[in-house]
């Protein structure tokens, strides 16, 4: 039966490649424009930062490729006035310290959401999920009141209790999803070899859902690192963070200095590539709360 | 685990921190929106005025022109993100080592904050020395006279480029995920039976599509409606007010001209809005799971 049939499906192709075959070389060279044009749209932005911060004064105003490369601006975005290395460490902490206090309480709720239901669960799940949308000017507007009447405005505990507002229900969420996927069956099997419910915990199911933990904590710590409107509005002296200091170093009494933009720009991004990198099979699931996989 | 009591236990902390982070500053500003409030005058809220922060953004010009460019910045990012994402996805959807090198490229875009995004674009797009601008004007000669970012209509679709710059490729990856799923042997049959590329496309994949097309169309809408960090480093709001997004104008009016009632009021109006598109985001993705 399979011998009689194979070479009629090879003569099929054959007709089709030859049908084809003029296309194929028109498909051809108009997938390697797509290509050509994809990369130069992606990538020159970037590219053209990465350049620029090399270049002096002078040369950022040119659409000059080739010139004797300076690390000048490094130096200058880090001396006096601009002094970036604080904004570094502040940014470093905001980060860390959202990400330490949303993982295990996101942990926990995940957790309980995944493992039990009851009276309102569905309702809490869905309120916890729809906190993500609320948008951030509506939480500032109160958050800057109530600081200054107790004295947080400027200081990085009030932006990591900001930042809670957008990691924590991310991260529950998150977590949830890589939990719902671990079957009970394997807690059950701990539990009757002898195990007790906090060991099984600690032992069995957050060592397995470990590496979604380490996705939802990267995933974290770049929205507080890219976070914007609340360090603006907060943080506006002793606890200014990175992107604020960018946009002021940009915008010095000069106008844009684009070659310290730049510099400035490469230490904004230049960490959070890598980390894209590290969690990119994961990206499209993290960013669509898991409703594309 | 199996106690009665442990479940509520290891959730309070999560739900205590989001009902201070989240809920309270919701109930906050709903009821700040209903009172008179200052700071220039007064530390604090004033006397109670009924739905008048609400009625008066109705008579403020400033008010009708935001919503109309967000109206329009959302429209114009969101379809070029989609149409843009789509052309990407069906150029990187076979399976190559090319393909897999543009696909890890094409995360990076999304992971470059909005600040530097709005910067960077703002720099691309400078009529003098701007890389974009040059090639734009290069490919385009009919564009040779436009300052991009000087013209209310280009500087519109310069910051929804910048938008899409971001998006686009993260809705190919979510649309390559789901075109992985199309069985090839569904559009070879067609193929066989004489069908054109264009009509395989619109026939199948583009149906095929729907779902994702759906989720990235909501999600990337209520992004949208919240953006506000490029508008401040590439266009400030202009030229005029005509890059004022509602987000913008809510800033402005609470943190530059410290009016607290008004801004809530502006708010709560944003979050119901959001809420609507929320909602149906939500219901897909339950649904989805379930």
């Amino acid at each position: 039966m399979n011998v009689a049939v194979k070479p009629v499906e090879k003569f099929r192709s054959n007709v089709a490649v030859n049908r084809f075959r003029g296309k194929d070389l028109l498909a051809g060279t108009g997938y390697w424009v797509g290509v050509v044009l994809l990369l130069g749209f992606i990538l020159l932005p970037i590219f053209w930062i990465a350049l620029t911060s090399f270049k002096t004064y002078q040369q950022a105003f040119t659409l000059d490729v080739f010139f004797q490369p300076i690390l000048d601006n490094y130096k200058t975005i880090f001396d006096d006035p601009l002094t970036f290395g604080p904004k570094i460490v502040n940014s470093l902490v905001v980060g860390v310290g959202t990400v330490l206090i949303a993982i295990p309480l996101g942990m926990m709720a995940a957790y309980a959401f995944s493992r039990f239901h009851f009276r309102g669960s569905n309702v809490l799940l869905v309120w916890v999920l729809a906190t993500q949308f609320i948008p951030p000017v509506v939480i500032i507007i109160p958050f800057f009141n109530l600081f200054r009447t107790i004295g947080l405005v400027d200081t990085l505990i009030g932006l990591i209790i900001l930042d809670l507002s957008i990691v924590l229900p991310y991260v529950t969420w998150m977590v949830k999803g890589y939990i719902d996927s671990l079957p009970v069956e394997v807690e059950e099997a701990a539990l009757v070899d002898g195990c007790t419910d906090i060991g099984i915990l600690w032992r069995i199911t957050f060592p397995l859902v470990m590496p979604g933990v380490i996705v939802a904590a990267v995933f974290g710590f770049i929205a507080c690192w890219n976070e914007f409107l609340f360090a603006l509005i907060i943080g506006n002296r002793d606890a200014q963070t990175l992107q604020v200091g960018f946009y002021q170093t940009a915008s010095g009494p000069k106008g844009i200095q684009w070659e310290l933009m730049s510099a400035t720009g490469m230490i904004v991004m230049v960490p959070i590539l890598i980390l894209s990198l590290l969690i990119r099979k994961h990206f499209v699931g993290g960013l669509t709360m898991g409703a594309v996989k | 685990m199996r106690g009665k009591y442990s479940k509520f236990i290891m959730l309070s902390p999560a739900i205590l921190v989001l009902l201070i982070t989240t809920t309270y500053p919701l109930i906050y500003a709903l009821v700040i929106s209903l009172r008179n409030w200052q700071l220039t005058r007064s530390p604090e809220p004033g006397d109670w005025v009924g739905l008048d922060n609400y009625i008066q953004a109705f008579s403020d010009s400033n008010f009708i022109n935001s919503v109309q460019v967000t109206f329009l910045f959302t429209l114009l990012s969101v379809s070029l993100s989609i149409g843009i994402g789509l052309a990407i996805a069906l150029l990187v959807q076979k399976k190559s080592l090319v393909n897999t090198i543009l696909k890890t490229l094409l995360i990076f875009p999304f992971a470059v904050s909005p600040t530097l995004k709005g910067f960077s674009w703002r720099f691309m797009l400078n009529s003098d020395y701007g890389l974009f601008d040059h090639l734009v004007k290069a490919v385009f000669p009919f564009t040779k006279d436009i300052i991009w970012l000087s013209d209310p209509f280009w500087a519109m679709f310069g910051l929804a480029m910048s938008e899409t710059w971001g998006w686009a490729p993260l809705i190919a990856l979510m649309f390559v995920g789901a075109l992985g799923t199309i069985s090839p042997e569904i559009t070879e049959a067609a193929r066989l039976d004489g069908a054109s590329g264009y009509q395989v496309f619109y026939h199948i994949t583009l149906p095929l599509l729907r779902p994702v097309i759906l989720i990235a169309l909501l999600l990337k809408t209520i992004f949208s409606l919240k953006m506000f960090d490029q508008v401040v480093t590439m266009t400030g709001g202009g030229p005029g007010n005509s890059t004022q997004t509602f987000n913008y104008f809510i800033y402005q009016v609470g943190f530059t001209n410290l009016d607290m009632g008004y801004a809530s009021a502006l708010a709560i109006m944003l979050v119901v809005f959001l809420s609507i598109i929320a909602y149906l985001y939500v219901k897909l993705l339950l649904g989805k799971q379930a």
